[in-house]
């Protein structure tokens, strides 16, 4: 068997060594998929949060949503899946925070309303004892 | 060693090292770091999204462990950021739950207000009516009373009514004859011996049907009246009047009238009924008289 000549020597297997190891790093970074089971979460979660009561309670948070859902679906046109994935995952995130920061709104002034009833509620009661 | 060996692990260590920048520290992840310990410090989100506080916590984890890892920028700032969102999640569903249990609290408050007030009411009206039932109560007892003293009164008069129809027939029997003085009894001259102040039996008798009188009418008064006619001294027949009215008194006495309900006085000749100058007239004026007083039941007797 007729070996090639820079193999024979100690530094020449180091090297194919090493080159090899690149190979493999470099497919590391660029063998990621189409991320597409992130980018239909996504698109299902951002579409739930566009409801009118978020986009009156949360308009910016809703709005990162949709951006970060559009940039999701520019990055898998471009190719770039990785980043298409990070960007599917965080508009996936940003419209559950947007959901979630309207329902605490409407909460909160929910809350503020029952306790505004309890007092009217209160004062009527002691108006009519005094009476 | 070749120039070709250094150049192909020169270009290797470059690629590694731009796949595998470790720089000092990233920025966003100490940001969520930061976000992390805040949340977990923070009772509110501890106690109501526990489930998701871990999720961000494991989230961090996993960013922490890409930074140290020595994964690209990128992806630590990508894991940084769905910790900070994650934190986020964690905060707002805290922040939603405490509202809520505020909510309930209010609307538990308002029913026990508004227990309290119903409570207030019933009792309030319960008062009333008791108040109004007592007043009834009241009410009936004094129109019983009422009707109670109507019948006692009713019965009153229809006792008054009976004792002065058995008066009256008691006294028919013994001729009495209703006078401005009030009803009077005349015991004649016969039921005496002659001159003396003895009853005759014929006089005890009648003494027997006066004290009747006196024992249907226990409130009855009368006086007794001695008259003689003009034989004799003045003198002698008052004193003839006198013991004649007293032996009356003594014989009612006797049947059982009390004495303090009599009085005796001895008229002698003063008041004759009768012509003196007659063997009859003289006759009449010889009595005793049984004045029963007039009362006021006497009124309602027609």
């Amino acid at each position: 068997m007729h070996t090639p000549p820079f193999i024979r020597t100690p530094i020449a297997v180091l090297a194919l060594a090493l080159a090899s190891t690149l190979v493999v790093a470099l497919g590391g970074c660029a063998s990621t998929p189409v991320p597409s089971t992130q980018m239909a979460v996504a698109e299902a979660a951002v579409q739930s949060a566009n409801t009118g009561s978020t986009s009156a309670d949360a308009p910016r948070e809703l709005q990162l949503a949709m951006d970060k859902l559009a940039m999701a679906r520019q990055a898998v046109s471009s190719k770039d899946f990785e980043r298409a994935a990070q960007l599917a995952d965080e508009a996936q995130i940003d419209a559950q925070v947007a959901e979630l920061h309207a329902q605490s709104t409407r909460s909160r002034k929910a809350a503020q309303e029952s306790q505004d009833a309890a007092r009217v509620l209160r004062e009527e009661i002691t108006r009519k004892t005094v009476r | 060693m070749t120039t070709r060996h250094f150049v192909l692990a020169a270009l290797a260590a470059a690629t590694l090292a731009a796949c595998s920048t470790v720089p000092d520290r990233n920025d966003a992840l100490v940001d969520a770091r930061a976000r992390v310990t805040a949340a977990q410090s923070n009772p509110q989100v501890a106690t109501l999204a526990p489930d998701e506080l871990q999720r961000a916590t494991e989230s961090l984890r996993v960013a922490q462990k890409a930074w140290s890892d020595g994964d690209k920028t990128a992806t630590v700032n990508h894991l940084s950021y769905m910790t900070v969102q994650r934190v986020a999640v964690a905060t707002q569903t805290a922040s939603s739950r405490a509202s809520q249990a505020v909510t309930a609290g209010a609307a538990a408050d308002r029913d026990k207000m508004r227990l309290a007030a119903r409570t207030d009411e019933a009792e309030t009206a319960q008062r009333q009516l008791a108040a109004s039932q007592q007043n009834n109560a009241q009410k009936s007892a004094e129109l019983a009373a009422a009707e109670a003293t109507a019948v006692f009164d009713r019965d009153r008069v229809e006792r008054s009514r009976a004792r002065a129809a058995e008066l009256e027939a008691q006294l028919a029997e013994l001729n009495a004859k209703k006078t401005e003085r009030g009803i009077v009894v005349t015991l004649g001259d016969v039921l005496f011996d002659s001159g003396q102040s003895r009853l005759l039996p014929e006089g005890v008798r009648n003494m027997a049907k006066l004290a009747a009188v006196f024992k249907s009418d226990p409130q009855r008064r009368a006086s007794i009246e001695g008259h003689t006619d003009s034989v004799g001294t003045s003198r002698s027949n008052a004193d003839l009047s006198q013991r004649r009215a007293d032996a009356v008194m003594a014989a009612l006495l006797r049947e059982g009238v009390a004495a303090d309900h009599l009085s005796t006085q001895g008229y002698g000749e003063e008041n004759p009924t009768a012509d003196n100058g007659t063997a009859s007239g003289r006759q009449m004026n010889r009595r005793v008289e049984i004045v029963f007083a007039p009362e006021r039941d006497d009124i309602i007797v027609k």
